[in-house]
């Protein structure tokens, strides 16, 4: 995408998404623009100089100067981050969502991502520890691996979880957060070929809508399992550091195609080696990288998870 | 309380349907259609049904196909075509039963020079159609635009000397009276003037405009008749002492258009003509239909950011103190449905700076 000419007067760039032409060419009068949202993701705020010998009128000198990038056609590129309202305009602190890995059941692999095992050759299946293949690369020595989760049985303790809240040790947590500031549903959205959000009991969430590009939007509230953090201190357990508000686990389960195909793998992913059960043999994985987002649905906030679908090579 | 990130748009107050009219002038001069790329821009067919005139040689992936050439011959015809009988008849007979119907006993109607079917009158038997492209033509050609300039300097020839006397075709009462009695939409009729320079004698049989043709402007079709290569003593508009323009037929390079529609194949009637095309411009129409959404940002409204450089530590970095004013920046609109799901975005040429003093009416306009 080029950037728009600046040179001028302030010029509209606007276009259609895929998603929208292909909702419009169904003509069934789905196509309904009811609402609308602003965003600023070219804006990177840490430019904003509170301090600039020139006075207050040249703080956001360099912001202002930030050239835009004509509209992206792609639905799930656009709209990043968001402008969002609040009555008070004394706030000083928002709250933000964070993955807690302050335990090894909700930590990430070593490698940097939720490891995702789409099988029960790679994650070894329902067995009990007694039973757990050799080969199975989610287990070291019949203990499950940090950051695996297992997408083929779901079993296994290991799951994500994010917390929502102010990240700041300027207010004690026991301070609580405000009403209007904690997040009541989130939307996670994530590519619907490799896996399908559940709850951590393995319950299916069912999607909002699939968009063109087979991602899938998920409006997840208080009946599929966000609850409140009730913690209000810093036990080691938590990982927003001041007032928080909701937090939501879930796990994530395979697609029957990363099951019982290698197709995504070839055309999207590549091969790398795990050590398996045994702790001592390097065993050939297939890989997909992926990321799944949550965005907040009150407060707007999103973030990304980094996730990687593990298939073994037979 | 915090009223999420996505405002209603109030169907009745913030959308509106609009309907607009875009115009695009479209030249062409001579040397595209018959001299540039010598003939690599023309497509013949086995068929020989018509030709077809790109803007460039037509085996590139660049070319566009601009328009279509052809002939027709009505069965009330005087000349009788011997090259092609049945082809000319046919395509004067298709074309006439598009552009003009049928009567009430459902025989396909003639062209007619005026336009009033009813009063009978002259009616154009052997014609020639240039069927303009879409591309071109987009919605319609706009009335009043339409502008042929055809070289009728007696002499064949392809170097271009034949320009030196030149007819002017054009649409010239189509801006305020057009006609609407055809299956396809509004007409017009083409007249033809004298072109500059001025020549002696002078081209045309008397000092006035001749009706020549008729112009299709939905249909983006115009319909000469052959009138326009004849002169008077001939059926033609060109003065007697100017000279029938001579045309490259079947046996020689001096034939007059009756003896090209007469014994040429339909494509060597197009050659003739579209190697006499000196000019030629006319503007289209688009018809565009908007919906235009007034999204309206109060004061209170859209002043805080979840851009993650927005917060350091949870803490907003464009305030120092929690009474400072909060401050965003607006790069993008999106366009949302019921589901959250994205329909449109709209991106500013410039960040819009939003504070709680402030107040905008942004107008995203989509085109269908």
């Amino acid at each position: 995408m080029a950037f728009l000419d600046n040179s001028g007067d302030i010029i509209l760039d606007a276009v259609l998404t895929d998603l929208g032409r292909k909702t419009l060419s169904k003509g069934d009068g789905s196509f309904q623009i009811t609402k609308f949202a602003l965003g600023d993701e070219e804006i990177n705020y840490s430019l904003y100089n509170k301090s600039h010998a020139s006075g207050s009128s040249y703080y956001d000198i360099e912001i202002l100067q930030t050239p835009i990038l004509e509209a992206f056609t792609n639905n799930a590129s656009s709209m990043k981050s968001n402008l969002v309202s609040y009555e008070s305009l004394n706030l000083l602190y928002l709250p933000i969502i964070k993955l807690n890995q302050a335990s090894v059941s909700t930590s990430m692999h070593v490698s940097g991502a939720f490891m995702v095992a789409v099988d029960s050759a790679t994650g070894g299946g329902n067995s009990t520890s007694a039973g757990i293949p050799t080969t199975a690369v989610a287990y070291n020595n019949d203990t499950l691996v940090q950051g695996f989760l297992l997408g083929d049985s779901l079993s296994g303790g290991n799951h994500i979880r994010f917390d929502q809240g102010l990240d700041t040790t300027e207010i004690s947590p026991s301070q609580g957060l405000s009403a209007d500031l904690v997040e009541d549903a989130y939307i996670v959205q994530m590519d619907n070929r490799f896996g399908k959000l559940v709850t951590t009991d393995g319950v299916n969430i069912s999607p909002d809508y699939l968009d063109d590009d087979n991602i899938a939007f998920y409006t997840v509230d208080r009946a599929d399992g966000v609850v409140d953090n009730g913690e209000n201190t810093n036990d080691g357990s938590q990982t927003i550091k001041g007032p928080r508000g909701t937090m939501f686990t879930f796990k994530i389960k395979a697609s029957l195609d990363l099951m019982t195909s290698t197709y995504l793998f070839t055309q999207l992913g590549g091969t790398t080696t795990m050590l398996q059960n045994d702790a001592v043999t390097s065993r050939s994985v297939r890989y997909i990288d992926a990321m799944i987002r949550v965005t907040g649905v009150k407060t707007g906030y999103s973030f990304d998870i980094p996730v990687r679908y593990i298939k073994s090579v037979v | 309380m915090a009223d999420s990130f996505y405002k209603s748009l109030d169907v009745g107050k913030d959308v509106v349907g609009t309907r607009t009219l875009l115009h695009e002038a479209i030249p062409l001069t001579g040397t595209i259609v018959s001299g540039t790329y010598g003939t690599n821009n023309i497509k013949n067919y086995a068929h020989g049904m018509f030709q077809s005139v790109y803007d460039y040689p037509y085996l590139s992936s660049s070319a566009n196909h601009i328009f279509d050439i052809t002939v027709g011959v009505g069965a009330n015809s005087a000349l009788t075509p011997v090259t092609q009988l049945s082809k000319k008849l046919n395509i004067y007979n298709q074309m006439a039963q598009v552009l003009v119907g049928y009567d009430a006993a459902g025989s396909v109607l003639q062209f007619d020079e005026d336009g009033d079917i009813l009063a009978g009158g002259n009616k154009l038997d052997n014609v020639i159609f240039l069927n303009f492209s879409r591309l071109l033509t987009k919605d319609e050609l706009k009335k009043g635009t339409f502008q042929l300039d055809l070289g009728v300097t007696p002499l064949y020839a392809e170097d271009g000397t034949v320009f030196a006397d030149r007819l002017r075709i054009t649409d010239a009462s189509g801006s305020d009276g057009y006609l609407v009695n055809s299956p396809v939409g509004d007409y017009g009729i083409l007249y033809a003037t004298q072109s500059s320079p001025a020549s002696t004698p002078p081209v045309l049989a008397a000092n006035q405009s001749y009706p020549v043709g008729l112009l299709y402007y939905q249909a983006g079709v115009a319909v000469l008749s052959s009138s326009i290569f004849l002169t008077a003593g001939d059926g033609g508009i060109l003065n007697n002492s100017f000279h029938n323009v001579s045309m490259s037929g079947p046996t020689s390079t001096s034939e007059t258009i009756n003896a090209v529609l007469t014994g040429s194949v339909i494509t060597g009637s197009a050659d003739n003509l579209r190697t006499r095309m000196y000019n030629l411009q006319f503007n289209n129409t688009v018809e565009l239909n908007s919906s235009i959404y007034f999204c309206r940002v109060n004061h209170n409204e859209f002043n805080y950011s979840t851009n993650p450089t927005y917060l350091s530590e949870s803490k907003i970095r464009v305030k120092t103190q929690a009474s400072d004013q909060p401050v965003s920046y607006i790069t993008t609109v999106g366009l949302y449905g019921d589901n959250n799901e994205l329909y449109a975005t709209a991106k500013l040429s410039e960040p819009l700076k939003k504070s709680s003093d402030t107040e905008f009416t942004i107008r995203v306009r989509l085109d269908y």
